[in-house]
């Protein structure tokens, strides 16, 4: 029969998230609402309800009794994840006001048009952000393979369509088209992943698994189809953090995709993705089975997961070498980000996931900060996309040229900057782990990093303006530079509280 | 010194000062503080070009605040403390720790050095606020902006309770002191004299960061608290970390040497004088001089890791005080010889602290702090009475000048305290303190190292009257210097008599001098109770016949007092009742083969900085040449531009795979999955090496 | 493994729904047949008489609200699935004990989503048909 206080619980400690599909609800309906004021209330709203989301975690993580007894793998895990979600979320939404609907609402405006519910999506817009904001906390509470799809698929899907409708444009649709199925593809690699690791252990429960794997490692080894699994699972959530081989998706999506809604996924299905590998790996654990005498990942394992880290950050690093254009160099610089996130993955619990979900705060307000910047400004109400519009950027607006500055610095790793608490808590934890081929290899990419980073450093403080970027304008709504600041403000204050910050 | 006397006197030092165990009051943290918010309003009253006084007055009071304070913590003193303002370094790893905080060490020490500091720090400024009443509008607000930093980096310095923010302070006042230095910065030789100091002070800054890191190493903290109880518990050994622990004392010697401009760093110092007059008395004269002295007094257990460090410090410092003294001699610009002066006089405290007699030395370091004050005030004010005039041979006469009386006999006083006149001068009783040391210390060869001291005492007396009976004394005459004031532009040139404000600052300065006088058993306490409790009296050996030679410090104040005197006497008889003479003399000297050099290479500085210039300017500017064209052409060229094309030709290489295709990146995503699998899977041998590689077994 | 270890009685149901479902069909075309009003034309002769033609290309287009009516109906549809295992083990919850107030208040939230998608699906103009 059902254990009703272990189920209680499991509620208790999804309250925020069910909070917040709440707030999808109502601002999808607010989206419909006749009245202007009603659905420019819209990302208002958004972040009321995420602000009160954070009051939440805070509220349900202090129960310690509760939490004391919840049948995690990696309890600690959630409060900061969800923390760092609903906190970047805030300011994603902001990047997001007004992007959505905007030809539709300047008509309607000069009563051109009348208000057709069925032309407008900006409640959904709105309402699959914070779905997929909650697909990505509730893979932190997953306890099963089936949670943990699930909460992958809650991630993911709605960000297709936000896609799509990012923009009016057939680049958004094919962007659209494209993630969804090589989305559908990396779904169906996970998900035979899971169903091999089910097979090899007759279990779901994260937490049975890891004590079914501890009894094969006591035996005679991990049994080889918890490996084929273990392996096809990672290698297709790596497809949520754009690691190689599951990249390819993100130049053209990236690209394709609003810049608000880019700076989205570039942080949300990396953070879900990364929290489900760590998971993931929680079952087999980072004590050596499989591997007598040693530490670590399970040596099959860990060569993948070595293999794939140094190819992500290597081609991610090379790729953004030869990009025009702002964000598909932004694209190839989050393909790397997330194989320098691999080197704490491999350096294992401690040290190398507490620099990871540091990393992961940092990227997220360094990315924001920069996209934030692309998401302020425009031409004729077209994005800017490539790096020649960036050009002295200085001269005409002075503010988002250091906000961008700041941001690549930090990509960068640029002390002392957030980027570089970041990058210096992976490496530690990478030298820590006895991993130095791997970090020289992380220095080595950093190094070539800068070519590019600097570039976005050098064209909108040094360069002069040229005749295409003298057409840049600011986007008519603000908050997209005010969250551009707030970002890089954050990116300049945050290393005071480095050591509040580290999980 | 013999290692034997040695080993037994580290033991013995370390157990003779108490160590900070309790957290001191929190109101504290504002002595730093203000001076911090005095730069913040400095640099808002630049920002909004304010075109009054007011920044002088915010530094003033600002800075007074931080006076009070300190002498509120001095009253309030009980014992030594730490105040902790904010967490900065705390980081670790496995069993290993680097904690530095923002927090304060507060001993005696701490408290004499920062009542001198704060208190000096606030009249300069008063009188800088007249001073550079010119600039208003202008560079002042940058002026004073530079004052608060440097007072807040040497607070930083003076306060700290970890070297890493000693460090901290010391290249903040190594920077403030390049900032006033090219103040004018439209002068070429400001300019590079403001280069050459930050130059030249980066060789030492080298020397404290490897003593930083050194000590870290050796005994895993920087902070002083646990530092001092490590060296207190003698729970260190000289010889277990070989020859790491023993540089420690070497490379803070090289780091002092620097600050304070001593031999073979000193260059900068005289150079320095190109900034304006306040900041030479302040920084360069009373105050961040001084900061080596205070670094091997506040680090003064860790200098008896090599038995040697003590010596070289003696030493150097004597060697310097002559040298120095020498080259004063034969000057003609004002504040270069009392530039001069000052290294030569820092040379002294050196030697105190090499013969073991910290508290000698620090009391030196509080007369000379308020004599070489008043004397760069003074020569300040006669700049800036006489369009920038400071060639002594072009003013004299002063004290017969209306108004001039107050700066005339502050500057003789400042110059008695500086020649050592007995009685009535503390500088008379601070130098005697270290000079008869020197007679009375055994170790290598310091009976010469205290003739030594005894005749740079005859030729400061010398050069320091030489100044004065030529400009202060004698017959009525000047000539103006080269800025143009705007009333001299029409007609006549007359001087400016200096103002209520900078003959009252003068007066003050030169009570605090005469005060002074008073203050050696306080200083001995002061040392006493501190880090720098070195000033237990050093070996002497014991003489066999009793009676008044066998003690140097009976008969120290005579001989040095007549000393004094005679060096006056000279000067008096070449240069004020037969000024002649003095040219007959040169003329003589030069006239003859034999010793023609001599008066060229004094006046020529003994040619150092062409020895300089020579020995690594000139090489290391064909090195940079022969380097920079190899970067051009091979590294530039052949490899960096080489192994950069690599990576673009990799993502060129790449490049295909990102056509666009939705099937394709399917494809190259199955595929990479498949490649993946088969790598690990298929070729278990490749799994071995790159194992083997990664580094999978711990 | 030999068929007699096979026990055969486990089939029967199964052979019995397959029974069942063939007889359904039959039962339905017969009784249309016999019953129905009949128009004859070719539009009446093709499979799926609302929806596309199923002979030529299947890469054309056709009215998008095809699918917007189908999600609704999935909607509503994985509603029912998930209501019928939901009533038969509610069923045996004891009455007012915590499980069955949460597994009340658990389905009571499935509702509103599904009621929130109905409202909103309806706003939307889903079920206009012009």
């Amino acid at each position: 029969m059902v254990d009703s206080q272990a189920m209680l619980d499991k509620v208790w400690f999804i309250l925020p998230e069910i909070w917040l599909v709440i707030g999808a609800m109502v601002v999808s309906m607010m989206g419909l609402s006749g009245t202007r004021l009603v659905r420019d209330a819209v990302p208002v709203v958004v972040c009321c309800f995420l602000a009160v989301a954070m009051a939440g975690i805070a509220w349900v993580y202090g129960d310690a009794d509760r939490l004391a007894g919840i049948d995690l793998l990696m309890p600690q895990l959630g409060p900061y994840v969800k923390m760092i979600l609903c906190a970047i979320g805030i300011v994603l939404a902001m990047l997001s006001v007004g992007l959505i609907d905007r030809p539709l609402e300047d008509s309607l405006k000069s009563g051109r048009a009348r208000f057709d519910p069925i032309r407008t999506s900006r409640g959904e817009f709105f309402a699959f952000f914070l779905l997929s904001l909650v697909g990505a906390m509730l893979v932190c509470n997953a306890n099963d393979l089936i949670w943990l799809f699930l909460a992958l698929e809650l991630t993911s899907l709605p960000t297709y369509i936000m896609v799509a409708i990012s923009r009016p444009s057939v680049k958004a649709q094919e962007a659209a088209v494209k993630y969804f199925f090589l989305g559908a593809l990396a779904a169906a690699m996970f998900l035979y992943g899971f169903a091999l690791l089910y097979g090899s252990t007759g279990t779901v429960v994260l937490t049975e698994m890891r004590d079914a794997f501890a009894e094969q490692a006591a035996g005679d080894g991990l049994n080889r189809l918890a490996i084929v699994g273990m392996i096809l699972a990672v290698l297709g959530v790596s497809f949520k953090i754009v690691a190689v081989p599951m990249h390819f998706y993100a130049a053209d999506v990236y690209e394709g995709a609003a810049s608000p809604v880019t700076a989205f996924l570039a942080f949300v299905p990396k953070t879900a993705g990364i929290v489900a590998i760590i998971l993931l790996l929680g079952t087999v654990g980072w004590s050596g089975h499989g591997a007598p005498g040693a530490g670590g990942l399970p040596q099959p394992i860990l060569v993948t997961l070595w293999m794939i880290s140094v190819l992500t950050m290597t081609l991610g690093n090379v790729g953004a070498l030869l990009q025009r254009s702002a964000k598909r160099l932004l694209a190839y610089s989050s393909i790397a980000h997330s194989g320098y996130l691999l080197i704490g993955v491999i350096a294992g619990p401690g040290m190398g996931i507490n620099a990871v979900l540091f990393y992961l705060l940092a990227y997220g307000v360094m990315n924001t900060a920069a996209f934030a910047v692309l998401s302020g400004l425009q031409r004729q109400g077209e994005e800017i996309e490539s790096l020649d519009d960036l050009a002295g950027l200085r001269h005409r607006y002075p503010v988002m040229a250091v906000v961008m500055a700041v941001a690549a610095l930090s990509l960068l790793g640029f002390p002392p900057l957030l980027g570089f608490w970041g990058k210096f808590s992976l490496l530690i934890a990478g030298i820590e782990a006895h991993r130095m081929p791997l970090v020289v290899i992380a220095l080595v990419n950093s190094a070539i990093s800068a070519w590019y980073y600097l570039r976005l450093v050098g064209l909108p403080i040094l360069a002069m303006p040229t005749p295409a970027s003298e057409s840049i304008t600011h986007r008519p709504v603000p908050w997209a530079r005010v969250a551009a600041v707030i970002a890089a403000l954050g990116l300049v204050a945050l290393p005071l509280f480095v050591n509040e910050l580290l999980p | 010194m013999t290692l034997a006397t040695l080993a037994m006197l580290a033991p013995r030092l370390a157990h003779e000062f108490p160590v900070a165990d309790a957290a001191g009051p929190e109101w504290a943290a504002w002595i730093l503080w203000l001076p911090a918010l005095s730069t913040v309003l400095c640099g808002m009253c630049a920002a909004l070009r304010v075109r009054n006084k007011l920044p002088a007055w915010i530094t003033v009071s600002l800075l007074s605040g931080s006076f009070i304070l300190t002498a509120m913590l001095f009253a309030g003193y009980e014992q030594p403390v730490t105040i902790h303002l904010v967490d900065w370094f705390g980081i670790t790893w496995s069993d290993t720790t680097f904690v530095a905080n923002f927090a304060f060490y507060v001993d005696r020490l701490t408290l004499l050095w920062m009542l001198f500091v704060t208190g000096l720090g606030t009249l300069i400024a008063l009188y800088a606020g007249e001073y550079m009443e010119g600039d208003v509008g202008a560079g002042y607000s940058r002026f004073f902006a530079g004052i608060s930093v440097f007072l807040f980096a040497m607070t930083a310095l003076v306060m700290a309770d970890n070297l890493l923010m000693l460090y901290l302070g010391w290249e903040g006042v190594g920077f403030a002191s390049y900032w006033l230095i090219g103040y004018y910065y439209r002068k070429p030789s400001a300019v590079a004299a403001a280069k050459k100091a930050f130059i030249v002070n980066r060789i030492g800054d080298l020397g404290l960061a490897l003593a930083v890191y050194l000590t870290w190493h050796a005994f895993g903290t920087v902070q002083y608290a646990e530092l001092f109880a490590a060296v207190q518990a003698n729970d260190f050994s000289a010889e277990a970390g070989g020859w790491s622990v023993q540089a420690i004392p070497f490379l803070l010697m090289l780091a002092a040497f620097g600050k304070s401009a001593q031999l073979p760093l000193y260059v900068w110092l005289p150079d320095a004088m190109e900034g304006p007059t306040p900041v030479s008395a302040l920084i360069h004269a009373a105050t961040m001089v001084t900061a080596g002295v205070f670094l091997l007094c506040r680090m003064f257990p860790l200098m008896v890791l090599n038995e040697l460090a003590l010596p070289v410090v003696a030493w150097v410092g004597g060697l310097t005080a002559l040298f120095a003294a020498s080259i004063a001699m034969a000057q003609h610009d004002i504040k270069r010889i009392f530039a001069y002066s000052t290294i030569s006089q820092l040379g002294y405290m050196f030697l105190g602290v090499g013969l073991f007699t910290t508290a000698g030395a620090a009391y030196h370091v509080f007369t000379h702090a308020f004599f070489k004050a008043v004397l760069f005030l003074t020569a300040g004010a006669v700049m800036h009475g006489f369009a920038g005039q400071i060639d002594l041979r072009k003013v004299s006469g002063l004290r017969h000048m209306p108004g001039w009386r107050v700066t005339s006999y502050t500057m003789l006083y400042a110059c008695m305290c500086l020649a050592g006149v007995p009685l009535v001068t503390n500088g008379f009783w601070s130098k005697d303190a270290i000079m008869a040391e020197a007679f009375a210390a055994v170790g290598p060869g310091y009976t010469a190292l205290a003739i030594i001291a005894l005749v740079t005492a005859l030729l400061t007396a010398y050069y320091t009257f030489r100044v004065w009976f030529r400009v202060c004394a004698g017959p009525v005459h000047y000539e103006p210097g080269l800025e143009q004031h705007g009333d001299a532009a029409g007609g006549a040139f007359h001087p400016r008599p200096p103002r209520l404000v900078i003959n009252l600052v003068l007066l003050t300065i030169s009570a605090g001098a005469v005060a002074s006088i008073f203050c050696a058993e306080w200083i001995n306490g002061m040392i006493e109770g501190s880090t720098a409790a070195g000033g237990l009296p050093a070996v002497h050996e014991a003489h066999e016949g009793a009676g008044v030679w066998s003690d140097p410090h009976a008969w120290m104040p005579y001989v040095a007092g007549a000393v004094g005197l005679v060096g006056i006497a000279i000067a008096w008889y070449l240069h004020l009742a037969n000024r002649t003479a003095a040219d007959d003399l040169k003329r003589a000297l030069q006239g003859n083969v034999v010793s023609a050099w001599l008066p060229r290479a004094m006046e020529n500085k003994w040619y150092v900085d062409e020895l300089y210039h020579g020995l690594i300017r000139a090489p290391l500017w064909l090195l940079g040449h022969i380097l920079n064209l190899l970067d051009r052409y091979v590294l530039d060229m052949v490899i960096v531009d080489g192994v950069a094309r690599i990576p673009r030709m990799l993502g060129r290489g790449f490049q295909p795979l990102a056509n666009g295709v939705l099937q394709s990146y399917a494809v190259s995503m199955v595929g990479g999955v498949a490649l993946i699998a088969i790598l690990v899977f298929v070729m278990p041998e490749f799994l071995e090496m790159l194992n083997g590689w990664i580094g999978g077994a711990r | 493994m030999h068929l007699a270890e096979v026990n055969l009685e486990l089939y029967i149901p199964i052979g019995m729904l397959v029974v069942m479902a063939v007889l359904f069909v039959t039962a339905n075309m017969v009784l249309t047949h016999l019953m129905g009003p009949r128009t004859l034309g070719a539009n009446k002769d093709v499979p799926y008489e609302s929806g596309m033609n199923p002979i030529g290309s299947a890469r054309k287009r056709f009215n998008v609200r095809f699918y917007i009516l189908a999600m609704t109906f999935l909607v509503f549809d994985v509603e029912i699935i998930f209501l019928y295992p939901w009533a038969v083990t509610f069923a045996k919850l004891e009455p007012r004990s915590p499980e069955a107030t949460l597994f009340l208040a658990r389905i009571m939230f499935f509702i509103a989503t599904s009621i929130v998608a109905y409202v909103y699906a309806w706003r939307k103009g889903v079920f206009r048909w012009d």
